[in-house]
C-alpha cells in the first residue's frame, strides 16, 4: 500500500558525543598505530625499522598525551572523572577504558623514555646548559635493549587493550545499527594505522630529517593498511547491500537515501583509493601528499561514525541536523586539541632533536662491503 | 476523573505480592543479573504504562505538564507526542504517538553506565542519580528510543522517571494526570486487577522496537507497525534551537 508519512512534530536530539570524542578516538588511534609502528625498530631492535620507529614514537607520544585531554573534555561533568575509579562496573566498556587508558599512557611514557634514553645520554655528553638535565633524564644509563623490549611488550598489551575497548565500546551499541557491527573495532584499528602511517610521513618531512628510505617504507605500509581498510569496508558493504545480515542491511538502509551520506561515502572511497594509488605508484617524493590525505581519511572516518552516526534518529523520520558550533563543543575544541598536540610536538622535538647521524646501517653496509671485496678478489 | 486516574490510588493501595502472577504470565522477567542489581523502590510493585494511541488527540498537554513538573530545560523533552500526517489511498489523517522512557525490564542504558549513576529501582523505574553521573552520554547512545538527553543545566543524563517523586507519594505521573483523552494509563503490573494489567491481558498491546529485546514496560494499544520502529517518513520538524539562533 502506498503510504506517505510526514513527521509534523517530534523531538530533535542533539549529538551527545561531541567533536571532543572524535578528537579522542582519532588521537588515541594514531597513538596506538604509532606504538605498533615503533615496535619493530625499538622493541625488536630491527635496524631497518629504527628511523621509521623514531618518527612513529613521536606520533605515539604526542597523540597519546593529547588524547586523554580530549576524552576528559567530552564528559559533560569533567570534574567528576574520579567517579570512574570508585566503582566496579565490568559491564561497561567505558569503565574498562578508564582502567586501560592510564595503564597505556603510563606504559607509553616509560617505553618512550627507554627508547629515548640513548639520546638523553648522548645529549648529556654535549657541553650545554641543559646537559645536566639530559643526564638526569638518562638516569645514569644508555641504551638498554632488554628494558626497551620489556616496556615494548607492556605498551603493546596496553595498545591492544585500548584498541579493543575503543572499538567494542561503540560496536556494542545495538541501538545504532551503523555502529553495531563487529567490523567497527577492526575498521577503527585499520584506519588508525592509516592515520599513524600518514602522520609518520608528515613528521618525517617536518619533524625529522626527511629520510627518503623512511618515506618509501611508510608509504608501502600505508598502502598495505589502506588495502586492509578497503577489504574490511567492502565486506561491511557487501553484508548490507546483499542483505546477508540484518543489522548491516538496516545500517545501510538508514543512510542509503541520503544525498549527504552518498557524497560522504564517495569522499571516503576517494580518500582511501587516492593515497593508495599514490603510495603504490610513487612511494618516494609523495609522502607529504599521501600522508596528509591519510591523516584526513582517518579523522574523517571517525567524524562520520560519531557525528554522522548521531544524526540518524533512532525513532524519528529523516535525519537530525548538525552544524558545527564555533565554541568549545565544536570548532574551538577541535582546534584546541590540535594546538595541544602541536605544542607537545614542539616541546618534545625541541628537547629531543632528530639525531644527526644517519640511520644505523652497519650490518647491511658491512655485508655489502664484504660482497664488494669478495667480488674484487 | 477518568479510569486511569481513579484506579491508580486504589490499585496502589491494594496491590499484593501474590498478584505478581501477571508479570510471570504475560511479561518476561528481567535477566537475573539485572534484577539483582536493582535498588530502592518497593519490590511489591512493577510500575508500567499503557498508551492508548486511539485516544490521544495530540494536544501535548502531557509534554507541557512534564516540563512544568520536572523543570525540564528549554529545548529538551522527557516526553513528547510525535505527530505525523499520514496519507494512504488518497486520504490524509493524523497519527499521534506519545513517546517517553520505556522503563525496560532489560534496559540497555544501565549496563553501559560507567559509574552506576543509572540504575533501576525494585519497582522497575529507571532513574539517574545526577550527583553521580559524569555526563559521558553512553546511556544516551545506548537507548534505542532516543528517550535520553544531556540536561544542560545539570550537565548530566536526563530522562522520564515516571515522575518517581509523585509515584512515591501515591500520585500519578504528571503526564497521566493531565491527559485529557485518558490515553495514558499508569499502574502496577504486579497487580492483576490494575487497569494496566487488564489492558495488557485483554488488548494485546504492542511495544516499540521489540526486536531490540529490551522488554519495554510502556505498552501501546492501536500501535501501527509503521510507527513501531524508526519511522520512514519526511521530517518537517519544529526546531526551537534553530529558531533561537535566527531570532
Amino acid at each position: 500500500m502506498d503510504t506517505n508519512i510526514v513527521e509534523v512534530i517530534n523531538v530533535t536530539r542533539e549529538v551527545a558525543w561531541l567533536p571532543w570524542a572524535v578528537q579522542y578516538f582519532f588521537l588515541i588511534g594514531l597513538s596506538v598505530g604509532g606504538v605498533l609502528l615503533s615496535l619493530p625498530g625499538y622493541a625488536f631492535a630491527k635496524d631497518e625499522w629504527r628511523k621509521l620507529g623514531r618518527v612513529a614514537l613521536l606520533v605515539a607520544l604526542t597523540c597519546g598525551l593529547a588524547a586523554p585531554v580530549a576524552l576528559l573534555s567530552d564528559l559533560h561533568q569533567p570534574g567528576r572523572f574520579w567517579h570512574f575509579y570508585v566503582v566496579f562496573r565490568p559491564t561497561s566498556w567505558m569503565w574498562w577504558g578508564s582502567v586501560f587508558i592510564p595503564f597505556y599512557v603510563t606504559g607509553l611514557l616509560v617505553y618512550a623514555w627507554a627508547c629515548f634514553r640513548e639520546e638523553f645520554q648522548e645529549q648529556g655528553r654535549i657541553d650545554s646548559r641543559l646537559a645536566a638535565l639530559y643526564r638526569l633524564a638518562a638516569l645514569g644509563g644508555g641504551r638498554n635493549d632488554r628494558l626497551i623490549r620489556v616496556m615494548g611488550l607492556v605498551v603493546l598489551a596496553g595498545a591492544a587493550l585500548v584498541a579493543l575497548y575503543t572499538g567494542v565500546e561503540v560496536a556494542v551499541i545495538k541501538a545504532r545499527p551503523l555502529w553495531h557491527t563487529p567490523f567497527l573495532p577492526v575498521q577503527f584499528l585499520m584506519t588508525a594505522l592509516v592515520g599513524a602511517a600518514g602522520l609518520v610521513l608528515i613528521l618525517n618531512r617536518f619533524a625529522a630529517d626527511n629520510d627518503r628510505a623512511v618515506e618509501a617504507q611508510a608509504n608501502r605500509l600505508l598502502a598495505g593498511f589502506l588495502g586492509a581498510v578497503m577489504a574490511v569496508g567492502g565486506l561491511w558493504l557487501a553484508l548490507g547491500l546483499f542483505g546477508l545480515e540484518r543489522t548491516h542491511a538496516e545500517a545501510l538502509e538508514s543512510v542509503a537515501n541520503s544525498e549527504a551520506w552518498r557524497v560522504t561515502a564517495l569522499w571516503a572511497v576517494l580518500a582511501t583509493v587516492l593515497p593508495f594509488v599514490i603510495a603504490v605508484a610513487k612511494p618516494m617524493g609523495t609522502g607529504l601528499l599521501s600522508g596528509l590525505i591519510a591523516v584526513h581519511s582517518a579523522w574523517m572516518f571517525r567524524w562520520t561514525v560519531f557525528i554522522g552516526g548521531q544524526t540518524v534518529p533512532k525513532t524519528g523520520a529523516g535525519f537530525y541536523e548538525y552544524a558545527l558550533p564555533a565554541g568549545p563543543d565544536g570548532l574551538l575544541g577541535i582546534l584546541g586539541t590540535a594546538g595541544l598536540w602541536f605544542f607537545l610536538l614542539l616541546v618534545i622535538t625541541a628537547f629531543l632533536p632528530t639525531p644527526r647521524r644517519s640511520a644505523p646501517r652497519p650490518i647491511r653496509a658491512a655485508h655489502a662491503a664484504d660482497r664488494a671485496v669478495a667480488a674484487a678478489e | 476523573m477518568d479510569q486511569s486516574r481513579r484506579n491508580f490510588c486504589l490499585g496502589a493501595s491494594v496491590a499484593t505480592i501474590g498478584a505478581a502472577a501477571i508479570g510471570a504470565a504475560t511479561l518476561t522477567p528481567a535477566p537475573a543479573g539485572a534484577a539483582q542489581a536493582r535498588k530502592g523502590g518497593d519490590a511489591a510493585h512493577r510500575w508500567g504504562m499503557v498508551v492508548d494511541v486511539r485516544k490521544c488527540v495530540g494536544c501535548q498537554a502531557c509534554t507541557v505538564a512534564c516540563i512544568m513538573e520536572n523543570d525540564v530545560p528549554e529545548n529538551s523533552f522527557r516526553t513528547i507526542v510525535s505527530t505525523y500526517e499520514v496519507t494512504e489511498q488518497g486520504k490524509t489523517g493524523s497519527y499521534m504517538l506519545p513517546r517517553l522512557c520505556n522503563h525496560c525490564e532489560d534496559a540497555p542504558c544501565i549496563p553501559v553506565c560507567p559509574t552506576g549513576a543509572t540504575f533501576q529501582r525494585q519497582d522497575g523505574i529507571v532513574v539517574v542519580d545526577n550527583t553521580v553521573c559524569v555526563g559521558c552520554a553512553y546511556c544516551v547512545q545506548a537507548c534505542p528510543y532516543d528517550a535520553r538527553f544531556i540536561n544542560h543545566e545539570t550537565q548530566t543524563a536526563d530522562k522520564c522517571t515516571f515522575c518517581v517523586h509523585r509515584v512515591d507519594a501515591g500520585l500519578l505521573p504528571a503526564c497521566v494526570e493531565t491527559c485529557v483523552g485518558g490515553a495514558r494509563i499508569f499502574g502496577d503490573l504486579n497487580d492483576p486487577d490494575s487497569t494496566v494489567s487488564t489492558l495488557i491481558r485483554e488488548e494485546a498491546p504492542k511495544v516499540l522496537k521489540p526486536e531490540q529485546g529490551t522488554q519495554p514496560r510502556v505498552f501501546y494499544i492501536g500501535l501501527d507497525p509503521k510507527f513501531q520502529g524508526k519511522v520512514d517518513g519526511t521530517p518537517t520538524l519544529w526546531r526551537p534551537a534553530r529558531e533561537k539562533e535566527h531570532a
